[in-house]
């Protein structure tokens, strides 16, 4: 045969199509996965070729893994790499590419995809069991006819239940399980949706799958920063230790930019998104005045570029506001200060004062306000590194991390989550998607505190 | 009996291209599928209910109102060159074919399609 070997040249020179999946310790190298030229991270498993596993992944994440895993294509491999040994998910992929490293993780794809093109590495084959969960049930012989629309029940999956809808007609309601591993949902985030065309009727959010990291009996072994994203180490050790306010404020900037960066990316500005996403990667946590490092200058250019793009304003105008009980649930954070509430731990800390430091407000509460109030304040924790010098932190026991403060009560993510339900029924999927997005949750940040489960909070670790 | 030839030839043309194309996927890449590949991708969770449902299509009043000018418009031009042979015939034979959209504009007015909101 000479069009395979043909095919296969000419698919080995472009970038790996992968689907991309981020458990516990890997939020920031999957980010720097996204970086990689050699790459194309795809939004559904379909037309990926490799799927990456980047962090450890908790059991009840494992079979979700394991579903999107036979969603892939054929031919498909699995590449993965874990900061830990103890994790599961080597188990259940027997055809596992297990990179040495996480920065050996991009070179990892590209060598098991040319593998797999030339045959030296077999495609992963189906690892859940091919059954269909509900074969097709008609009356006739043959599994044919039945009464109704769609003559019996069509592979045997029910048909959406009926209910009213806005204008009192009795229409159905179509009930649609979305995540863990949804690219526009938070990593981890499961939403069981009850859609009437595309406005949404009905929210349940689901269970945290981190929570059992968490929660679990090893608790006492597992330190908050092993289940916490990467960006909220430094701010939990502020908790207890004074910390330096550059290293705070430059690590705020790397979460707000890579914030905006998936924002983006997940709005349709895909090049942009990468643009802001780069621009993270230049955060140099050693010193703001180093070469080659992020400038406030470089925070204030964007700004203006964003501030002008009509289109990610229209998309996010007017959608997503709190009311003012839940403003106040909250206690401070970005997006409570999006919506006018002037909170902010940092206004305790004379150091901070002292650096003239301000919060960042803003007055209209919705999406567009929360995402324009990050880039300022990106901006703003720039300047602060830039002069802050060696200056550290002088209060402990509560800090305001890039998401909301820490250290009293529930992390900012857990008072956010319960809200989700009243703020997305009503809106369109493209409108709670964006809302979704404005909020900044993180299930692993999440999972430090939960309400009502008596969790001992990660700061009291 | 040309153009009923060359017809034919496109259609033969066009499906044995299709047969080529379709086989030489399959035989380089034989499809494949399991029962929870065939799922819809939505996060790795599979569907409890099947997506077949019937939701209310809220542009149709519009859709509707700009059916009924759309139409208006197509006749009239063609129509304005026959009236000026046809004369009062061409008229009255219009005004029945407005008369008939008219209806449909109103029944779109009932159902708020002039409401902005």
């Amino acid at each position: 045969m000479v069009v395979r070997p043909l095919l296969a040249r000419l698919a080995k020179k472009a970038p790996v199509p992968v689907f991309l999946i981020a458990g516990i310790g890997g939020d920031e190298i999957a980010d720097r996965l996204r970086l990689d030229e050699r790459l194309q991270v795809m939004d559904s498993p379909r037309p990926a070729m490799v799927l990456m596993i980047v962090g450890r992944l908790t059991s009840g994440l494992n079979g979700a893994a394991l579903q999107v895993h036979d969603q892939m294509a054929e031919p498909r491999a699995v590449v993965r790499w874990s900061p830990s040994r103890l994790d599961a998910s080597a188990a259940i992929f027997p055809h596992l590419v297990a990179a040495e490293a996480a920065a050996a993780l991009g070179r990892a794809a590209v060598a098991a995809r040319d593998d797999l093109l030339a045959g030296r590495l077999p495609s992963s084959p189906p690892l859940l069991p091919d059954v269909d969960p509900n074969p097709w049930r008609g009356v006739g012989p043959w599994g044919q006819g039945g009464a109704g629309m769609t003559g019996g029940v069509p592979y045997g999956r029910p048909l959406p239940e009926r209910a009213k809808d806005r204008d009192g007609l009795q229409l159905d309601q179509l009930l649609v399980r979305v995540g863990p591993f949804m690219p526009a949902l938070p990593e981890g985030l499961t939403l069981e949706v009850k859609l009437q065309g595309d406005v949404i009727q009905d929210v349940v959010v689901g269970e945290n799958p981190f929570l059992e990291e968490a929660g679990s009996e090893s608790r006492q072994e597992v330190s908050p920063a092993l289940v916490a994203p990467a960006d909220l180490a430094p701010f939990l050790a502020a908790l207890r230790v004074p910390v330096a306010i550059a290293e705070l404020e430059l690590v705020r900037v790397r979460h707000h930019l890579r914030w905006l960066g998936h924002t983006l990316r997940i709005h349709g500005l895909t090049a942009l998104g990468r643009r802001v996403l780069a621009l993270s990667a230049r955060v140099h946590l050693g010193g703001a005045g180093a070469r080659g490092a992020l400038a406030t200058a470089d925070v204030a250019e964007l700004r203006r570029s964003l501030e002008r793009n009509f289109t990610l304003a229209w998309v996010t105008r007017g959608i997503g506001r709190l009311s003012a009980d839940q403003l106040a649930a909250l206690d401070g954070g970005p997006v409570a200060r999006a919506a006018g509430v002037e909170r902010d731990e940092r206004l305790a800390d004379p150091a901070y004062l002292a650096l003239g430091f301000e919060p960042v407000t803003r007055t209209r509460g919705d999406a567009l306000a929360r995402w324009r109030l990050r880039l300022h304040e990106a901006e703003r924790s720039l300047r602060l590194a830039e002069i802050a010098g060696d200056g550290m932190t002088t209060v402990t026991g509560a800090v305001e991390g890039p998401t909301g403060p820490l250290g009293r009560g529930l992390a900012p993510s857990s008072r956010l989550l319960p809200l989700l339900p009243d703020l997305l029924t009503g809106l369109d999927w493209g409108d709670a998607v964006s809302t979704l997005l404005s909020l900044d949750l993180d299930l692993r940040e999440a999972a430090l505190t939960t309400p009502g489960s008596g969790a001992v909070p990660a700061w009291a670790w | 009996m040309e153009g009923g030839a060359a017809a034919l030839t496109i259609l033969v043309v066009a499906l044995g291209a299709f047969l080529i194309l379709r086989g030489a996927g399959d035989i380089l890449n034989p499809p494949q599928s399991t029962a929870p590949s065939r799922v819809p991708f939505s996060g790795g969770l599979s569907p409890d209910t099947h997506a077949w449902n019937r939701y209310h299509v809220r542009y149709y009043a519009m859709a509707l109102l700009f059916l009924a000018f759309d139409m208006e418009m197509v006749f009239m031009y063609p129509w304005a060159v026959v009236f000026v042979e046809e004369g009062l015939m061409a008229l009255i034979e219009m005004l029945m074919f407005i008369t008939i959209l008219l209806f449909g504009i109103l029944y779109t007015w009932r159902e708020g399609a002039f409401r902005w909101s």
